[in-house]
């Protein structure tokens, strides 16, 4: 029986009196596309905070890769091997577009030399020459970042996120903002990207989730009523329940 | 914010090799910045403006690395420069030192005093941090104002006048402004070309990350507390050392420059110039004191001139000089 | 020592403290709404204090001086957020504190200009002169006052706060438009209203501490520093946070000027840098992250 890549147990979130998140429990195995879904305020931007670091869990366990992560500072995820892209675009806006992925490739070099010339350290063009290549932005690689359309930002938000080489790969609504067409194209890029990588998303649109995931947790009040796979969530009584309820079809 | 001289040598040096106009620029610009700095004193009506743009364009450069580059706004940036100074007036005029002594002791006082400020205000959210900077360096300025047996207190310190300088055998007569001026270049020259040095480092990236987008910079895997800290000692540091060339050049060091009236002459200066560019604060320090200098002939009041002129750069010039005509110039 | 003694030091460190208070309160109003850390907020104070002055010795009436110079500033205040500040709400959240830094700046040189930069001496109205006698000591009768006064503000405050529309916005301290128009208001409005509150209150501050402090172009700079460290103790946007600092700071001046008056200053930033170690974000404010 392997080790999880990602366990998280009994994980609980408060803020002040409201409870965001209560007893999740779950555990995610390498190489499989998981979608956390829910309505909104289900907690699943608390949830994803908590996977990534940006908020400690009130109570509960993560467990990466055997190890126990329980509040460790955001900025050591990367390092361990976990990337995350946000919903609402956060890129550096008047940095290249090279340089923003060159800039967080360089992240797992150097980041406290104050001597040497950076421009010296190649490899680190590579990577983000690779990354933007994935994506698809090669052609975009010298424009301003603020200049892009919403569609390129967010596959340079990916792409960001791709070059710290992550095992685990956190995408908060990656299509978010975007219509129908730009939908179908980061639909591809993540399927490609699916090779060999652990990826949990947060989405809205049910189509696209039902094709692309292997797995879905949804998510209401903080609590995780449904764990499984596309048939089954589609099928369960306790889902269909709060969704209809919801009036939450299609997003 | 403009984009950084050296994020756009980054970008201009692809794979094709071709180099813009602004790639070059960067790549030149210590050697450029101290030939201007030679010759300053033969192209500014006096030579004691070339003195204090040397002096204040260097406070603005070591400014200009928090403010411009890692996005802080510290108001606060006085105590380092005037710890600078005080440190070495102290140094050579109670306990005798030799001025190098003087010096290398200012610089170090002045970057421990940046690393525990730094200390205590990083810890604050975002824009507290201006108000932070400011009480705990007015906190060095009321300290110094009752040390005064060491200090001078309200009256500065006096008695320090630095004769001679002994430099690698030779004797420079001190007391020639001519050759002071040269001297006092010598360490702003040094300074300029470590700041460039960082700038184009990997550190020089993570500050710059920082600055467009903290949230995203800590995702990364960047440190940002530590990355501020860091910036935040380096740039008290070269203040400090600029402080260290005022006290040698003025032989005197008022309590005023302590206070934080000093530090917002110091972010003006910058603003004016053009944050986050590298030649902006010296742009910016030449423009004030040229502003200063004109105004003062017809008016003592030339505070209110260079006041509204600010006032108007934070409202329609944000780049400042120097960083309007780059980007007026890309744009072209 | 001598009680007596230490009851009229603890009493003139609250009555220092209530001026601080009202400084405070203006400056964490306008931020908590705005988003704005004021740089003028001092020079605003001088203003105040010039302002009550000129207004009294025109009505010959330190009553008259009371109560136009606030409002007066308050409405100067007003403009200043209409043509300089609202601008710059668009751009980085530095931009409108580097222009009340130039603003504060143009402030104090144009006083200086108009009025001089010699103090001029303010001397406390015939009514509120000399001391009462309240059986555990003899206070001064115009401390009292300024006591009092300030207390009867804060009460207003808390009832208009507390009681109105507007003072519910204030509350939610949103610069959220669309919290406003949820709420029907027309939110330039409350900004300019936020702005002339805040102002006012520190150019009220200003006329009180005028009999008591030296009126001259450079009394703003150090009633700067101060309510920056008030703040920073009480916790930004906190007003509750600025009255227990502001009297905190107060008090602790006015004891440690008692015992060793040349750390009197001194002690208020060593105050405010333990609060810095201990609770970075104030007393009452709110933790940064979770």
């Amino acid at each position: 029986m392997s080790v999880p890549l990602l366990a998280v147990e009994n994980i609980g979130r408060r803020f002040g009196g409201f409870v965001a998140l209560e007893g999740v429990t779950a555990s995610f195995e390498p190489n499989k596309v998981t979608a956390i879904i829910g309505p909104n305020g289900a907690g699943k931007s608390t949830f994803f905070n908590v996977l990534s670091g940006v908020l400690a869990p009130s109570s509960g366990s993560i467990r990466f890769k055997g190890s126990d992560i329980t509040g460790t500072p955001q900025h050591r995820f990367a390092h361990l091997g976990i990337a995350r892209s946000y919903q609402i675009t956060n890129i550096f806006p008047e940095l290249s577009v090279h340089e923003n992925v060159r800039v967080a490739a360089q992240a797992f070099r150097s980041r406290y030399d104050i001597w040497r010339n950076r421009a010296a350290m190649t490899e680190l063009d590579d990577k983000a020459d690779a990354a933007l290549a994935a994506v698809g932005l090669t052609s975009r690689r010298g424009t301003t970042a603020k200049f892009l359309a919403h569609g390129q930002q967010r596959a340079l938000e990916i792409a960001i996120a791709l070059v710290a080489d992550p095992e685990l790969l956190l995408l908060d609504e990656p299509t978010a903002g975007m219509g129908p067409e730009e939908t179908k194209d980061m639909v591809a890029l993540l399927e490609r990207l699916a090779a060999g990588r652990t990826i949990l998303l947060v989405e809205h649109k049910m189509k696209m989730i039902l094709g692309l995931s292997d797995r879905i947790l949804v998510l209401h009040h903080g609590r995780l009523i449904a764990d499984g796979s596309p048939q089954h969530i589609q099928t369960d009584p306790e889902v269909r329940r709060v969704y209809l309820g919801q009036n939450h079809g299609y997003a | 914010m403009t984009a950084s001289d050296s994020s756009v040598a980054a970008v201009m040096a692809g794979p094709a090799g071709h180099r813009g106009w602004r790639a070059r620029l960067a790549a030149w610009r210590v050697p450029l910045s101290v030939l201007i700095l030679c010759l300053l004193p033969w192209v500014l009506p006096s030579q004691a403006l070339a003195v204090n743009v040397l002096i204040y364009g260097l406070v603005a450069v070591g400014y200009n690395l928090l403010f411009g580059y890692t996005g802080l706004l510290s108001f606060g940036h006085a105590a380092f420069f005037g710890t600078g100074a005080y440190v070495t007036g102290i140094m050579i005029g109670k306990f005798g030192l030799p001025w190098y002594a003087a010096v290398a002791l200012g610089v170090i006082a002045g970057s421990a005093l940046a690393f525990v400020i730094g200390l205590l205000s990083i810890r604050t959210r975002g824009i507290y941090f201006s108000m932070v900077t400011l009480a705990l360096s007015q906190l060095v300025y009321y300290v110094a104002l009752q040390a005064s047996s060491l200090t001078g207190g309200e009256n500065g310190l006096r008695g320090f006048t630095v004769a001679k300088i002994d430099l690698f055998g030779w004797t420079v007569d001190f007391l020639d402004p001519l050759k002071k001026y040269y001297v006092l270049m010598v360490f702003a020259a040094a300074a300029l070309w470590l700041v460039s040095r960082i700038l184009n480092s990997p550190f020089g990236a993570v500050i710059e990350a920082i600055r467009e987008n903290e949230t995203r910079a800590r995702a990364c895997g960047y440190d940002v507390e530590r990355s501020k800290l860091i910036a935040f000692t380096l740039s008290g540091l070269i203040c400090a050392l600029a402080g260290t060339l005022s006290a040698l050049h003025l032989a005197i060091v008022p309590l005023d420059i302590l206070h934080y009236q000093t530090s917002g002459m110091i972010v003006m200066m910058t603003l004016l110039g053009g944050a986050g560019s590298f030649f902006g604060p010296f742009v910016g320090a030449l423009a004030f004191l040229l502003m200063e200098d004109v105004v003062s002939l017809w008016t003592s009041h030339w505070q209110i001139v260079v006041g509204s002129v600010f006032i108007l750069f934070v409202l329609f010039l944000p780049k400042g000089i120097w960083g309007t005509a780059l980007a007026w110039r890309a744009g072209r | 020592m001598d009680a007596e003694l230490i009851a009229m030091q603890l009493f003139s460190g609250v009555a220092l403290g209530a001026i601080l208070i009202m400084v405070a309160l203006g400056l964490s109003i306008i931020f908590g709404m705005l988003g704005v850390v004021n740089f003028a907020h001092g020079a605003l104070f001088m203003i105040g204090a010039y302002a009550g002055l000129w207004v009294a010795s025109l009505t010959g009436s330190f009553w008259w001086g009371l109560l136009i110079a606030p409002i007066a500033i308050g409405a100067f205040g007003m403009l200043i957020e209409r043509f300089l500040i609202r601008p710059l709400y668009k751009r980085s959240i530095d931009d409108p504190l580097l222009l009340t830094f130039g603003l504060g700046y143009v402030l104090v040189e144009a006083v200086r200009i108009v009025f001089g930069s010699d103090g001029i001496p303010f001397q406390t109205p015939p009514e509120l002169a000399g001391v009462a006698d309240l059986g555990i000591g003899f206070f001064p009768i115009y401390r009292l006052f300024v006591v009092a006064v300030v207390a009867v503000i804060l009460v207003l405050l808390w009832l208009g706060l507390e009681k109105t529309k507007f003072g519910l916005i204030v509350r939610a301290g949103a610069k959220d438009p669309q919290i406003m128009r949820v709420l029907g208001v027309d939110i330039s409005k409350v900004w300019l209203l936020v702005f002339g509150l805040g102002i006012g209150l520190t150019a009220l501050g200003g006329v009180l501490a005028a009999p008591m402090r030296n009126v001259n172009p450079e009394m703003g700079s150090l009633v700067l520093a101060e309510a920056f460290v008030v703040t920073v103790i009480g916790g930004m946007g906190s007003l509750v946070g600025a009255v227990v600092a502001g009297l905190l700071v107060g008090v602790a001046i006015s004891m440690t000027a008692l015992f060793a008056p040349e750390m009197a200053t001194i002690v208020m930033f060593a105050l405010m840098a333990l609060v810095l170690l201990v609770r970075p974000h104030g007393l009452f404010g709110k933790p940064v992250r979770g």
